[in-house]
């Protein structure tokens, strides 16, 4: 079978509707963070196959991008949730609600 | 224009300018020493009589004007004039005169009065005010010293202010007033906007010119010309021009409607007796009620012009308001009220007089009006001083044993009021009859003798009960003679009461004011006589309705110890008594035009306007973003999930129906 | 820094001194409050005694400008403008006189000192600014600058329970009336072509080159409303009485006697100069709507419960003779118009002080608790029949002068309206006037107020200054009227050269100058 670049976009987009719907779904804080970095990581996997494909290193400049980011944003999101956790004792959305009116 | 005073001018304005000055002392240290007080508002009076009497005897006779410059932007011009003429040095003589003699009683009358300098100031500025209507040269400034007058009356008669009656009485003497000082300016604004000028004398001219146009032009005078352009530029009003002119008339005469309490503006004229007496003697002698009749006499040029009808209503309306005040005065028992309803009846006389084509005999009756009406105020407050402030004649009675100076001059007065030879009253009154006469207004004679008939009716039911008989109550019974500081200005009074008419003062009125007969001064004696002479008819008519009003009041009210008239007329009785109930009426009327008026717009107010409207579109605002808001949840997973949605929904627009294939 | 520059600037400057001091020397920060309003009304005073003498450039006097953005690619030009006439100068004499005296009055307030005093110099600042300015983009900022505290003043400060829903209603309804009335101006600007924001270069290029016929129908309207929000024209009034009932004094008395004639000022030196064409239109209905503001009000005034409301609604009463000045468009109707906004902030100003003064003694102003008052507080009783009396048109006061030059100048152009003015001047604000005399002062003492002590010297200052002022110019009107008359003349000339279109215009044109000259001519 030859593999080919809708075979990479349809992996990448399965795996951003999954991102998209933990997102949406899931309860958690951490969980939501973790369907998070699947959606970035879609949206590399579709880069890195269209940079392949189209024979062009852009693509592959950009994804490199979204890592550095991503690792920053980790390294700051996670030090949000835990410091949201020592306080609240918890990491449901459903009880951090405060800023609500 | 910076006028040069000649030295009659100086005098005119210091006569003018030391009232105010003694009221500007008084209210800027007030409470310091009464007694000052009342010394220098009687010294600014005394030598403004002094320097009025100096003018009187040295000036000439002919007008003499100063101005200057008061307010001048675009064609109004608003000159704060002094005008000098025999009319106006008259009425200076008035009222320093007759308020000299006020002031100095007050100081008897109110002494030991806590607000004794307030009382001072104000009756200063009242003087002041008066003045400065008598020595206007145009119209603006007469307006302006109009209202001033209108509100130092309102100071004066709300003086005892904690007495809820008085206050009431001078809110309501003031408000009546501002009814006619509407038509009054109104009447000012057209007068100017018509001629041009405020000026009595530029008036004056372009009013002669008008009449001798008007000869030619067939009715149009030069007033009605400009009116009627005024008017129908705007479209609204097409109207003959001798309607506007008698429209003008009649504006400007409810001015003088207001200050002189005529019907259908008499009402504050009674209750301002809640001021003090010497005040109600101000107002209803010497200042105040005589600024309307003075006020008619010098724009009477302005009533008379060809083609308008103001003279007639305003005869009818004088002489209404003489038959219906002396028609109230029968069953009064306040002995102040009687004289305030013989004050209205008698201005309804001058008013009549001045509607009859005849300023001349008005200003004569008010001249001599103003010397006996005062004497009798006066007089009635020595009585209500000695029988402690008692003031119902039902409860006085024998006075004439025990205040023997004030019963003499009171009679005295009231002789004059009635009009008995060779007292002043007789004079005057008759010089109106004889006007009724000569102008073939037969209704109006007779309604003159008639109110004459009825003057003498009441004035001696008052004087039968008050004075003579036994007294009918212990105050009345333990009453004395009054201190001389208020006698002596009852025997100054008493002077002209009785002298008055046959000083020549008629004639001297004719060399201001247009008259068809001018009087002729032949000397004292000869002016004695002169009314038999002159128009016997009007004289010996007066004189029967004297003699028959005395005898029907000495039948009924000889030794009576109540007053028998109700008991035989009853219902008519009642009537006169409860004023026609015009006080009941205008409350009516008011509480169904003004207060309705006014709980409409204020409904409307909050409930419309602050309500529906502003609140309405607060409402409408607040819940469109209340609807709106339940969009916004705050909760991130439901806006990712709007978010993707909507994504979605521009991938499928895009990729379904936009592309190509369709 | 000119003298003209120096009353407006010295009470912002000292607001920044205000800032630097801590909140505790509450004494000295009242020190320099009291210090910068005394020295700019001084200033307003020497200015006014200089007027006659100083130099006349393009109509204005004092005149001082200097070059602050200009930026010819965006064709933007903003320029330091300021300089006085007739019209302006007895506003600042007058708003400078009444900062002093709200200066004075501020005893009042007892909590927060610091924020107040220097939101009270701010918009002192502003208020002179803005009448000072001859540049529409200062003129307006000015404006803001001093309309933004009212609002806080009265939030925080304010009385009443009442209080929010006032400061809500006031804060929506002047930010509105002010952005509609920006919105007309930058058409203004942008329809001139002019490329400045510069009244008297503004004035010059319409004079050459009128605005379009078009522009101004729809222009005018948006300052006559916008405006009109601003100085309370009825039937969009509802927010003064309510405003100034819970405003403190101090407040009310700056809001009601000064910035209030902002919207009346803009008319006159903007509105009507600039679009003739457009006010002609607009003004017969402005003649009718201020038949609103006299009556209805003066009505409404009536029936009101509350000393603050009542004086409130009178208040909004008054504004309608300015308005019915304006739209008569005569020149003594305009000048009388000019005196009432004057004498009115005087009036208004001293008003507002007494029921401030009063309240402060008697914890209330609710008319049916008072009664009897005048034995116990003789001076502000007397002080307050004063000020009654002038507002129902006493002569002698300043307000007098005015009103009585209004119904003048208003009778040719609007007779019906002008008698119905007239009735409700002389009668219906006796009325309510006289009616609230007596129910506070007339009338038997009441047992509750036995205690009531009248003012000492230092409270009687503002009000003895405030009615000398009013005595003064109703004495001598020519003190200023004699100083409005020539710069009125300039904007009536203005209005009545109506040359929008000139091509398909002109037959009207020469009919409207023929009803001129027969105007001028003088029926003798």
């Amino acid at each position: 079978m030859n593999v080919g670049l809708e075979h990479y976009l349809t992996v990448s987009a399965m795996l951003f509707c999954l991102g998209l719907l933990g997102v949406i779904l899931r309860r958690n804080v951490l969980v939501i963070y973790m369907s998070l970095e699947l959606m970035l990581n879609a949206a590399n996997l579709a880069l890195v196959a269209f940079s392949r494909f189209n024979e062009n290193l852009t693509g592959q400049m950009m994804v490199f991008f979204i890592i550095t980011v991503a690792a920053a944003e980790v390294a700051v999101g996670l030090a949000l949730i835990v410091a949201l956790y020592r306080k609240r004792q918890s990491a449901h959305v459903e009880d951090l609600t405060s800023l609500k009116l | 224009m910076e006028p040069t005073l000649s030295p009659a001018g100086y005098a005119a304005l210091t006569i003018l300018l030391l009232p105010l000055a003694a009221a500007v002392i008084a209210l800027v240290c007030p409470r310091r020493d009464p007694e000052s007080t009342a010394n220098r508002s009687i010294g600014a009076i005394a030598l403004g009589f002094v320097l009025s009497l100096g003018l009187f005897a040295f000036t000439g006779d002919k007008p003499q004007e100063a101005n200057f410059n008061w307010l001048s932007v675009g064609d109004l011009h608003v000159a704060f004039g002094l005008l000098l003429d025999p009319l106006s040095k008259l009425m200076l003589l008035i009222v320093t005169g007759v308020g000299l003699m006020i002031h100095i009683y007050s100081r008897g009358y109110l002494h030991g009065d806590r607000s004794y300098s307030r009382y001072f100031a104000s009756l200063s500025l009242f003087t002041f005010s008066m003045l400065g209507i008598v020595l206007a040269n145009n119209l603006f400034m007469m307006f302006v010293f109009w209202e001033l007058v209108g509100v130092s009356s309102y100071l004066l008669i709300g003086f005892w202010f904690e007495k809820g009656s008085a206050a009431d009485a001078a809110k309501k003497a003031f408000l009546t007033n501002r009814v006619g000082d509407f038509g009054f300016i109104l009447g000012i604004i057209l007068t100017w906007a018509a001629l041009g000028s405020v000026n009595f004398t530029e008036l004056a001219g372009s009013v002669e010119l008008g009449g001798r146009l008007a000869d030619k032009a067939a009715g149009f005078s030069v007033l009605a010309e400009p009116l009627g352009k005024i008017f129908n530029s705007t479209g609204w009003w097409i109207i003959h021009p001798n309607v506007l002119v008698t429209l003008v008339g009649l504006l400007l005469f409810m001015g003088a409607m207001g200050k002189s309490a005529q019907f259908p503006l008499h009402v504050w004229l009674p209750d301002a007796m809640e001021g003090p007496t010497p005040v109600s003697a101000l107002i209803h002698a010497a200042t105040m009620v005589a600024a309307g009749v003075f006020m008619l006499c010098r724009i009477f040029f302005l009533l008379n012009i060809p083609g308008s009808h103001a003279l007639e209503f305003i005869a009818w309306i004088g002489g209404f308001t003489a038959l219906l005040a002396a028609l109230m005065a029968l069953q009064q028992n306040d002995i102040k009220r009687i004289l305030a309803y013989s004050t209205l009846s008698q201005l309804g006389y001058m008013v009549m007089a001045v509607g009859l084509h005849a300023p001349g005999p008005a200003m004569f009756h008010l001249t001599t009006h103003a010397a006996f009406k005062a004497l009798l105020f006066l007089g009635a407050g020595s009585v209500i001083y000695a029988c402690h402030h008692e003031q119902d004649i039902w409860k006085m009675g024998g006075l004439r044993e025990t205040m023997p100076r004030t019963w003499w001059t009171f009679r005295w007065g009231t002789l004059a009021l009635c009009g008995v030879w060779p007292f002043a009253g007789f004079f005057s009154k008759d010089a109106i009859l004889a006007s009724a006469l000569e102008h073939n207004n037969i209704p109006l004679f007779v309604l003159g003798v008639f109110v004459a008939g009825l003057t003498t009716f009441y004035m001696s039911r008052l004087v039968l009960v008050a004075f003579c008989g036994q007294a009918r109550s212990e105050s009345a019974g333990h009453a004395h003679e009054s201190p001389g500081v208020m006698t002596w200005p009852l025997v100054v009074l008493a002077v002209p009461t009785l002298l008055a008419g046959a000083w020549g003062i008629d004639a001297y009125i004719a060399k201001a004011l247009p008259s068809e007969h001018p009087p002729h001064d032949g000397g004292f004696v000869d002016n004695l006589f002169a009314p038999f002479n002159h128009n016997i008819l009007a004289a010996v008519f007066g004189l029967l309705a004297v003699v028959a009003g005395y005898k029907l009041a000495r039948a009924l009210y000889a030794n009576a110890a109540s007053d028998p008239l109700p008991g035989k007329i009853g219902f008519l009785a009642n009537l006169a008594r409860d004023r026609f109930y015009f006080d009941e009426l205008y409350g009516w009327f008011i509480s169904v035009t003004q207060e309705t008026l006014a709980k409409v717009a204020d409904w409307m107010d909050r409930w419309i306007i602050a309500g529906l409207l502003v609140r309405g579109t607060h409402g409408t605002t607040e819940l469109v973003g209340r609807v709106l808001r339940l969009a916004q949840t705050g909760s991130l997973q439901t806006y990712a999930f709007l978010f993707a949605a909507g994504v979605v929904l521009v991938l499928a627009w895009q990729l379904v129906l936009n592309s190509p294939a369709h | 820094m000119s003298l003209l520059s120096a009353i407006f600037l010295i009470p912002l400057l000292a607001a920044l001194v205000v800032l630097c001091i801590p909140r505790n020397y509450k004494f000295v920060i009242r020190l320099v409050t009291l210090g910068a309003t005394l020295a700019s009304m001084v200033l307003a005073l020497a200015l006014f005694a200089k007027f006659n003498d100083a130099p006349v450039e393009n109509g204005f006097r004092f005149n001082y400008e200097k070059e602050w953005v200009h930026v010819d690619a965006l064709k933007l030009d903003i320029g330091y403008h300021v300089g006085v006439d007739g019209i302006n100068l007895g506003l600042i004499v007058m708003g400078a006189i009444v900062a002093f005296a709200a200066a004075c009055v501020s005893r009042e307030i007892k909590r927060l000192e610091k924020e107040y005093y220097l939101l009270l110099l701010v918009m002192t600042g502003g208020i002179l600014g803005a009448f000072a300015s001859l540049n529409l983009f200062f003129f307006y900022f000015f404006h803001e600058l001093a309309l933004v505290p009212t609002f806080i003043m009265i939030g925080v400060w304010g009385h009443g329970e009442n209080r929010n829903y006032a400061t809500f209603n006031i804060s929506v309804y002047l930010s509105l009336g002010a952005l509609i009335a920006l919105a007309g101006l930058i058409a203004l600007y942008l329809q001139s072509g002019a490329n400045t924001f510069d009244i008297v270069a503004l004035t010059k290029a319409v004079k050459a080159k009128p605005l379009p016929l078009a522009a101004q129908s729809l222009i005018f309207p948006l300052l006559l409303f916008g405006f009109g929000i601003l100085v309370s024209l009825w039937p969009f009034h509802t927010w003064a009485p309510l405003g100034y009932g819970s405003a403190p004094t101090a407040t009310a008395m700056l809001h009601a006697g000064v910035l209030k004639k902002f919207g009346l000022y803009g008319l006159l030196r903007v509105g009507i100069p600039l679009m003739p064409d457009g006010a002609t239109a607009w003004l017969e209905i402005l003649a009718f709507l201020c038949l609103g503001n006299i009556i209805f009000c003066g009505f409404v005034a009536m029936r009101q419960k509350d000393l603050n409301l009542l004086i409130g609604n009178s208040s909004v009463a008054h504004m309608g003779f300015i308005f019915l000045g304006i739209a008569s468009l005569t020149l003594v109707g305009v000048t009388g118009a000019v005196v009432v906004m004057v004498a009115h902030g005087f009036l208004a100003a001293l008003t507002f002080g007494l029921s401030g003064a009063l309240r402060e003694q008697t914890g209330t102003l609710e008319i049916e608790k008072l009664g009897g008052l005048l034995r116990q507080i003789p001076f502000l009783g007397a002080a307050l029949v004063m000020a009654m009396l002038a507002g129902c048109g006493l002569p002698g006061f300043a307000n007098f002068v005015g009103e009585a030059m209004v119904l003048f100048g208003s009778w040719r152009a609007f007779p019906l309206v002008t008698t119905l003015a007239a009735w409700g001047a002389l009668i219906i604000g006796a009325v309510y006037m006289l009616r609230a005399v007596r129910n506070i002062l007339h009338g038997p003492a009441k047992p509750e107020w036995a205690a009531l002590k009248d003012a000492n010297a230092w409270v009687k200052t503002p009000f003895v200054l405030l009615l000398a002022a009013l005595l003064l110019l109703g004495v001598w009107p020519r003190l200023l009227t004699d100083k409005i008359q020539p710069s009125v003349a300039g904007i009536i000339a203005m209005a009545e050269t109506k040359t929008a279109d000139k091509a398909t215009r002109s037959g009207e044109v020469k009919k409207a100058a023929g009803e001129i000259k027969h105007r001028a001519v003088q029926p003798r």
